[in-house]
């Protein structure tokens, strides 16, 4: 009984691959089946990053990258600094301001992080920027696209499959994936993921040095803007009303939060560096 | 066309700047003469008041209203002013209507991309992901970029919350 439903599984595995899975054999394919009847295997971290890297180059297709160096730079300064504060300090963090008008920001597994042009023109300081880059940070802390990924009963079978495709360079299977990690982006992640990603975002930014009240002042700004502005569609789509991410945030951030100050420098650098190139 | 194109600038102008200047007070709360909790208490915005920006400072706003002029605590505001969010002004729409056609669907230029479609149907471009790896910076560069603008590390725990949205 254990061995042919481990044999279906495997059948559906191989015929889930449809072309290209001739790279498969029975065994190996048994033995993933295996793996995956453990519940939830994680994805380890070179997979993730690889992973994170096909679905950057997606959203790179869909909108290059601002060609502006300096703001590049400044951007990657700013994020790098605030990474070093995070849990998982040594993933090759990388950061891009994305040349699309809309307003928005991303982040995709193994740490590279998006803010866009659109959404960089409505920033008033460099601890609004931080405050965004550490929101987005906390997606990769805490794997939530991988675990959107995963949730889908389809998608569970071809990420358990993920670590076998790098091995055997199975580029169809990859692509899959990435495919799927893409979409993620279309639908959004879930509520709850994005409330945790503003509760970690702040503090992130505040051990940082920032001010903390940077990613609220950005929720603020998305507040009043209008909501039939089409540069908003898919951030308004994809995340939870501004209104309840703040009402939450005044909930938790009491009064501890009073004594953090940017140093002036910072907006001095801001504007030099960033501001004006936009 | 000039003169069109004139035109809707000045809305555009004048809408985005209303949009962010406004919030109404979400609760009953004390305008202050300086943006600390122990500072004197100049009047009370009473909730649903609306309130112009005039800055921020850490988690104050400086506002005039027309109630009184001072600080308010930030997360006592929220963003827009509550008629807005009932239905929009007039020149809001016409303003829509200007800029994206019956269809919705702008017509703006420059690059946009990132739709759900877009999204959809993405094709990798791997020369911008090289572009992209090669702005990355080290831990060396990053720790002198912060001490150039003096800014310090602290020691936080994460918050946490346990209740329903």
């Amino acid at each position: 009984m254990f061995n042919r439903s481990v044999l279906f599984f495997s059948i559906g595995l191989l015929s889930a691959c449809q072309q290209g899975s001739m790279e498969f054999d029975l065994e190996k394919a048994l033995s993933i089946a295996q793996k995956a009847r453990q519940a939830n295997r994680t994805i380890e971290e070179p997979e993730e990053i690889v992973m994170g890297n096909g679905i950057a180059a997606n959203l790179l297709g869909t909108s290059p990258l601002f060609a502006n160096d300096r703001a590049q730079q400044y951007v990657n300064h700013v994020g790098r600094w605030v990474s070093l504060h995070t849990e998982r300090p040594d993933l090759p963090w990388k950061f891009g301001i994305l040349a699309s008008s809309d307003v928005n920001a991303f982040a995709t597994p193994g740490g590279a992080i998006f803010i866009t042009r659109g959404l960089m023109q409505k920033l008033n300081n460099e601890s609004e920027l931080a405050g965004v880059l550490a929101h987005e940070m906390a997606h990769v802390l805490r794997k939530h696209h991988l675990a959107a990924l995963q949730k889908e009963a389809r998608m569970g079978v071809a990420t358990d499959l993920l670590g076998e495709a790098l091995k055997n360079k199975n580029n169809q299977v990859l692509e899959k994936a990435i495919k799927a990690g893409t979409e993620v982006y279309a639908r959004g992640l879930d509520k709850d993921d994005e409330f945790e990603a503003d509760r970690m975002g702040i503090v992130i930014a505040t051990r940082a040095g920032y001010d903390p009240f940077g990613l609220p002042a950005v929720l603020q700004m998305l507040e009043a803007s209008n909501a039939q502005d089409s540069s908003l569609a898919l951030m308004f789509k994809t995340h939870p009303a501004p209104r309840d991410r703040l009402s939450l945030l005044d909930k938790i951030m009491g009064s501890r939060f009073d004594t953090y100050a940017t140093p002036a420098q910072t907006d001095k650098r801001f504007n030099s560096e960033v501001s004006r190139h936009l | 066309m000039k003169l069109i194109f004139g035109l809707f600038t000045l809305f555009w102008l004048a809408t985005s700047a209303c949009a962010e200047q406004t919030a109404y007070a979400v609760r009953n709360t004390e305008i202050k003469q300086q943006p600390y909790s122990d500072a004197a208490t100049v009047a009370r915005l009473s909730e649903n008041a609306s309130v112009s920006i005039v800055s921020r400072q850490g988690g104050w706003m400086r506002i005039s209203s027309k109630a009184g002029n001072g600080w308010v605590k930030m997360l006592s505001l929220r963003g827009g002013s509550t008629a807005t969010k009932r239905g929009d002004s007039g020149m809001q729409s016409l303003f829509n209507i200007g800029r994206t056609g019956s269809s919705g669907i702008t017509v703006a230029t420059g690059v946009r991309g990132l739709s759900e479609e877009d999204l959809k149907n993405a094709q990798p471009d791997p020369l911008e992901l090289e572009k992209l790896q090669s702005y990355a910076v080290n831990k060396s560069k990053a720790e002198k970029f912060a001490r150039d603008a003096k800014l310090k590390s602290h020691q936080l725990d994460y918050l946490h919350y346990s209740g329903n949205p």
